[in-house]
């Protein structure tokens, strides 16, 4: 084979390499979240999961010294509703991420001076949809899909079960009131 | 060579170098971290949507669901502050004063990203737990050999540290690189 047609294969090669590096890349985060969502459960439905410990398998460098509570959300059907308690002795916050793995919103418990959080989610392009008052936050996601998180910290280990308590009444779920 | 095994092999040795260029680069590091202060490394736009495309890859694989800077700044060690490996069969130190932020912690986690299994069941130690001396300051151990208080348990492998800076205060938020953080400080190794 002449030096030219080496080249030539070479080149190619190399061209072969950068689009599958270049695709792998962007594909990661959607497939990683993908993974996440198959192991969170069942889709607009909140899910506290148990204090990490070494047996931790569904995120990777989980804080032992956090609660998380989340809800893989679907907007397909229409808008979500995400309602918890607010502690304010302690660090909490929820936040939502898209498809993409981007966290395009945070809320945590020094930001609002309401004991209750009632937020609604709506799928892009739908943001005229429902309105906020004074008591609903009403956001809208850059994606379909995305997930819920709430964090709340275990700042006293002698109050864990009063802690929990708090944290498991969030829930989510589809918006159900009139609109 | 026929044509066609010629294009196959391009394809085959494309695919594969495409793929090794990924692990490289995402999976196997810790990732493209803009910038450092000590041994610890940050990135500005974990979390954020301004992040580039190594980045997202990077913190899906290591930090999936980190948030934004202005919420939560996350450092990483995987060296102690000579630059050295850390590695499960040497002991740590640990020494500073509380970084400025509403709250913090230090977590150790194995090399498959997950937290390290221990007879105590204990795998950080934060604003809360951690004992100070009297002008404030403190110093943990980390390592495999059991100590009593202000412990990070490992075990006889290679680990990392997480420091998390829960509402970071501002002068972390505006100069990441020169925040004033713990040294990791190697002791014996055995």
């Amino acid at each position: 084979m002449s030096a030219r047609a080496w080249t030539g294969w070479i080149a190619a090669t190399l061209v072969v390499a950068a689009l599958v590096h270049a695709g792998s890349l962007f594909a990661l985060p959607w497939l990683v979240m993908d993974r996440a969502f198959s192991l969170m459960g069942s889709r607009n439905t909140m899910h506290h999961g148990a204090r990490a410990d070494a047996n931790s398998r569904t995120i990777v460098r989980p804080s032992p010294d956090l609660l998380y509570s989340t809800c893989p959300y679907d907007l397909t059907k229409g808008p979500l509703e995400v309602r918890a308690v607010i502690p304010h002795e302690t660090y909490w916050s929820v936040s939502a991420f898209d498809n993409d793995t981007n966290n395009w919103y945070v809320l945590n418990d020094r930001q609002t001076e309401r004991g209750k959080l009632d937020l609604v989610i709506q799928a892009p392009g739908r943001d005229k949809d429902v309105a906020a008052t004074e008591h609903r936050l009403v956001v809208t996601s850059p994606t379909i899909r995305g997930l819920i998180l709430i964090r709340t910290l275990i700042n006293d280990e002698d109050r864990i079960a009063a802690i929990d308590r708090t944290r498991r009444l969030a829930t989510c779920g589809p918006l159900t009131e009139p609109q | 060579m026929k044509f066609g095994l010629k294009l196959a092999a391009a394809l085959v040795a494309g695919i594969a170098l495409g793929l090794f260029a990924t692990w490289a680069t995402v999976i196997r590091g810790a990732g493209p971290n803009a910038l450092s202060d000590g041994p610890w490394r940050t990135s500005l736009t974990t979390g954020s949507a301004k992040s580039g495309p190594y980045t997202r890859a990077s913190v899906a694989m290591h930090g999936l669901l980190a948030l934004n800077r202005d919420e939560t700044i996350y450092y990483t060690a995987t060296t102690d502050s000579s630059g050295a490996a850390l590695d499960g069969t040497c002991a740590y130190d640990i020494v500073g004063h509380d970084p400025d932020a509403r709250w913090w912690s230090i977590t150790a986690y194995g090399s498959d990203d997950y937290l390290i299994p221990n007879p105590v069941d204990r795998y950080s130690i934060s604003k809360n737990s951690v004992i100070r001396a009297a002008d404030g300051s403190f110093s943990a151990s980390v390592g495999s050999a059991a100590h009593v208080q202000n412990w990070i348990p490992t075990s006889r492998a290679p680990f990392s540290l997480t420091l998390r800076l829960y509402n970071p205060g501002t002068s972390v938020q505006s100069e990441p690189a020169q925040a004033s953080l713990p040294v990791i400080v190697k002791g014996s190794c055995s």
